[in-house]
């Protein structure tokens, strides 16, 4: 079927419906916030609107950068781990038969049923002193006594990862089923093990698959406000949870305002770069 | 004994047997093509014989060594897939190059070899391109270079034409089989159209249901099939119902055919004569009369459609003997008992 | 479920605010269809219900007036509101629950209407910390709810009930506490400078709270987890993951009387008295109501049926009430409390916030 260009308006209808949506609520809630984000703080209610910095002025400071670094790292962290499991999880799942993968699959969709809220209080029971997993590992004679294993960051890590891995995996499905089994069939007459084939074949391959996913986990994780507070300590923190701080509990919208659109500015920046370095290293 | 060898090799998947009980063996520097049609178990061989599947049963030898135990990266084969199977992130050069990467050749090495091979497939400086921006014809090449450049043992082909058009398909089958005579290397290709294979095979091993129906040259295939289900699955061909008269001679429609004789001990059998062995003569002339019901003039052969006692018999002539039939017209029917084959029912 | 009243979800609100919120677009409750009526804004979930359930219908009873009870949203939305609303003239409730620094925040613009004390029969019997006044001394608001957060400790883990504040810094309990994660919540650096400074005087100054933090960042090491859902800490503390830390007295009253291993105790210096004010919008014509509304509450009898219905604590002197001695415990204590100094989170809560930010997370 050829293509024909759009030349009436009429061709363009289409497109009327999703541009409403994506108005309605992507252009106008960012617009509001980046117009709220130079309104002036009234400390006794709210805001009044007018065009002041103070709130970029007060973000651009040492303590509010090591914030942003540390949730940039934790959310690249996040995302590098769900596709390190979730690519060779996916990949396996998709050799095996219809039925183990439906199973899997119906599995991966009830995880994301569950909330941030009982995702954060599942894994603060299981790395707890006295209900966690030390007490399985004391049972059976591995370990002395039981211990706790939160607030630490390896929590906070495990807790974001567990929550972002099935739809890591959801993501990285229909391309993998979608790969050519011949791929990895010629890559071992070619004199390549499994294992070889799988890293010098399949994951190249789809190496446009795996930069979108990273780049969806990693925003995914950037918005993570619950799971740092229950399984962090208070450096463990992310943007987000003071975000959320300023904007629920100190009624302070400008500033909040301000530092999600730094954020969201900063993300965008980076997939950016992602994206850039991608195309630049498939036209080399 | 040198070669391959396959000893009652089997695979089966639940209770269907894909392959069942496949003998064969193969010199060093045969061309053989696995032919039969879709669902007979020539792919399933092949992936065998590649190591790609395991064999429920038997054991497949070369060069004397049971081979069957080895994995697919151990066994040093060529291998051409149907869907070419290129790599996409890798330039033309890097696909033919994977092998010789893989087994940590040193570069100079790659790049001459990769050289060598562009030069064979008449690629030359397309080493840098990246596959996608390849045409068909060139893909298949690249796939056939990438299978060669370790010089392998045996190169397979899985019907590694089917997706080119019908010209370009039959100039590749020209060029893969000088380039098999030339490297003399022992060569097995599936394929279903025994056009490809009689073009190029020295042993063409036709399957039908899993098991081998006929292994034979060609010719010998074409000629000589081993039963009707051969006959008729290579080439056209004509299959008549003969019987024996009391006289021990063979009949067709009744009317014997003059100096062929039925097997003894066989009441009924099976004629095959092809097209191009059916000459048309005056009524009366031939074995038997029939009626022309269709006449179709392809240009360079002529194809003559006669009806007789319910059966349809084709003939075809070439144009410079002036056949001169016309729709209904009465023919005999003229059979020689040379070009006639009788094969079990 | 005070936390609301300083702007935080909570669990009984987070359980309750749905059904709240449901029955308040399909179905004001208007208890009687009279002439004489009050719109009655309340923090929504639990408050609204036991309100709703114990407390409206009585009233009602008493003085004839129907109650129309509001959920207020969390926050100091609930402020912004009524102030948009009273510059057009409206009041979508007439009274409301305020909490002390959102009163504050609403004297600045004269949002209250001044209570008139001599039409309040027990004024005089109020503490005087829940009588809410402006500078110029007229009543912007008078107590509506109170509540102490104290000392709790896990009676498996701690043989002995600590007695005093000081315990938080106690390098013995390095690692083991629960404190609420906001500066405006958790009131620590009142209970510093009550503890370490001779009083919340002390916060008058700057450089006196810059103290109290430095201080206060003594207790870091020994903070495991500063909380802002309730649930969390109360699952830890019950469990022993976290055996000590601040929390609400009655709530913890209530999971020792189900049997967990629990305790809270009035410090020496004292629990924190956290509270919200009844307070009338200026937009509003039912200034009568209101003040037979007040007035009805401020009885000794009412208040004690809220201390043993709600769980709050009174707001009226000890001697008054008929409160017995453990159903006053279960609320309250009459050793002197820690009050809040709510000035601060009006006049400086930007820079409180970004100290204790940094305090807790650098």
């Amino acid at each position: 079927m050829r293509r024909e260009p759009p030349r009436k308006l009429a061709d363009y209808a289409p497109l009327a419906f999703p541009a409403l949506m994506l108005t309605v609520f992507f252009v106008v809630p960012f617009s509001i916030m980046i117009a709220v984000s130079f309104f002036r703080r009234d400390p006794a209610g709210f805001y009044t609107p007018d065009f002041v910095v103070d709130n970029y002025a007060r973000f651009l400071s040492l303590f509010f950068g090591g914030v942003l670094g540390f949730s940039l790292m934790l959310a690249v962290l996040v995302a590098a781990c769900c596709v390190a499991i979730a690519f060779p999880f996916t990949f396996l799942l998709t050799r095996c038969s219809r039925r183990v993968q439906t199973v899997w699959l119906v599995c991966l969709l009830s995880v994301l049923s569950l909330s941030e809220v009982i995702i954060g209080f599942a894994w603060s029971t299981l790395l707890s002193r006295t209900a966690g997993v030390t007490n399985l590992l004391v049972a059976i004679g591995l370990m002395e006594a039981p211990q706790a294993l939160l607030p630490g960051f390896g929590a906070v890590l495990t807790g974001m990862v567990y929550q972002a891995l099935p739809y890591t995996v959801l993501v990285l499905y229909p391309a993998l089923i979608r790969l050519d089994p011949t791929l990895l069939e010629a890559a071992r007459t070619l004199g390549a093990s499994p294992t070889r084939a799988f890293f010098n074949v399949v994951v190249p391959s789809l190496r446009n698959t795996i930069v979108a996913t990273l780049i969806m986990v990693f925003v995914f994780a950037l918005g993570s406000y619950l799971l740092p507070q229950i399984l962090g300590r208070p450096q463990h923190w992310t943007l987000s949870v003071l975000i959320t701080d300023q904007a629920i509990y100190q009624s302070n919208m400008p500033f909040a305002a301000a530092m999600a659109v730094f954020l969201v500015l900063i993300s965008l920046a980076l997939v950016g770069l992602m994206l850039m370095v991608g195309r630049k290293e498939s036209a080399a | 004994m040198s070669g391959l060898s396959l000893k009652d090799v089997t695979k089966r998947f639940g209770d269907f047997a894909a392959v069942d009980t496949v003998n064969l063996d193969v010199p060093h520097g045969t061309f053989v093509c696995l032919l039969g049609p879709s669902g007979c178990g020539k792919t399933t061989l092949l992936r065998m014989i590649a190591g790609l599947e395991d064999p429920s049963e038997g054991a497949i030898l070369l060069d004397g060594s049971d081979i069957t135990p080895v994995p697919t990266h151990r066994r040093d084969f060529g291998m051409v897939f149907q869907s070419l199977a290129l790599f996409p992130h890798l330039t033309v050069g890097q696909n033919i190059a994977y092998p010789l990467r893989i087994r940590d050749r040193p570069r100079e090495e790659q790049a001459r070899r990769v050289d060598e091979l562009l030069r064979m497939i008449h690629l030359n400086g397309f080493a840098d391109r990246p596959v996608a921006k390849l045409s068909g014809g060139q893909r298949q090449r690249v796939a056939i270079a990438r299978a060669l450049a370790l010089s392998p043992r045996l190169f397979l082909l899985d019907e590694p034409l089917s997706a080119l058009d019908a010209k370009l398909r039959e100039a590749m089958q020209v060029e893969l089989r000088q380039l098999q005579q030339r490297l003399g290397i022992t060569t097995i290709v599936v394929t279903h159209d025994q056009r490809e294979a009689m073009t190029m095979a020295d042993l063409v091993v036709v399957m039908g249901e899993g098991r081998i129906r006929q292994a034979a040259p060609p010719i010998e295939i074409y000629r000589r099939p081993a039963d009707a289900f051969v006959a008729d699955f290579i080439g056209s061909t004509n299959l008549l119902a003969i019987a024996a008269d009391g006289a021990g001679r063979a009949t067709v429609l009744g009317r014997p055919v003059p100096g062929l004789a039925m097997p003894s001990g066989m009441a009924r059998a099976v004629l095959s004569v092809r097209p191009e062995d059916v000459r048309l003569g005056a009524p009366g002339a031939g074995a038997f009369d029939g009626t022309v019901t269709f006449v179709r003039d392809l240009g360079a052969t002529i194809e003559t459609f006669v009806e007789a006692g319910g059966e349809t018999i084709v003939a075809v002539a070439a144009p410079r003997d002036k056949p001169d039939v016309r729709l209904g017209q009465t023919v005999g029917v003229v059979l020689s008992p040379d070009d006639c084959v009788v094969l079990a029912k | 479920m005070k936390t609301i009243l300083n702007g935080s979800m909570s669990r009984r609100t987070l359980l309750a605010s749905g059904i709240a919120a449901a029955g308040m677009l399909s179905m004001p409750a208007v208890l009687r269809a009279q002439d004489r009526s009050l719109k009655v804004g309340v923090y929504g979930g639990y408050f609204k219900d036991s309100f709703d359930k114990n407390i409206f219908p009585e009233f009602t009873k008493a003085s004839g007036i129907a109650v129309e009870s509001v959920a207020e949203p969390t926050g100091e939305a609930w402020l912004v509101q009524l102030e948009q609303a009273a510059k057009a003239g409206q009041a979508p409730a007439d009274l409301s629950m305020m909490s002390q620094t959102s009163t504050l925040k609403g004297q600045s613009t004269e949002l209250w209407t001044p209570l008139d004390p001599a039409r309040i029969k027990n004024f005089d019997g109020l503490l005087p910390q829940f009588v809410n006044k402006y500078p110029d001394g007229r009543v912007a608001g008078v107590g509506a709810v109170a509540w102490y957060i104290t000392l709790v400790s896990n009676t498996d883990v701690y043989k002995e009930a600590p007695t005093s504040w000081a315990a938080l810094w106690d390098p013995a309990n390095k690692d083991k506490l629960g404190l609420l994660a906001l500066v405006s919540n958790s009131f620590l650096l009142e209970v510093t400078a009550k503890t370490f400074m001779g009083g919340t005087k002390a916060l008058d100054t700057e450089e006196g709270i810059l103290k109290a933090f430095e201080k206060l960042a003594e207790v870091k090491p020994n903070v495991r987890l500063w909380y802002r859902d309730e649930a969390q800490f109360e699952q830890a503390l019950k469990s022993g993951e976290i055996p000590m830390g601040q929390y609400y007295h009655d709530v913890t009253g209530l999971a020792a009387a189900d049997g967990h291993p629990v305790r809270s105790t009035f410090p020496q210096e004292g629990g924190i008295l956290d509270s919200g004010n009844w307070v009338l919008s200026r937009a509003s014509s039912k200034v009568d109501e209101a003040h037979e509304f007040i007035d009805y509450m401020s009885q000794p009898a009412i208040q004690g049926l809220m201390s043993r219905k709600v769980g709050t604590a009174p707001t009226l002197k000890r001697e008054l009430l008929d409160l017995t001695p453990e159903e006053f415990a279960s609320v309250s204590s009459d050793i002197d409390p820690i009050i809040p100094r709510y000035d601060l989170y009006t006049s400086k809560s930007d820079w409180l916030n970004q100290k204790w930010t940094e305090l807790i997370v650098g």
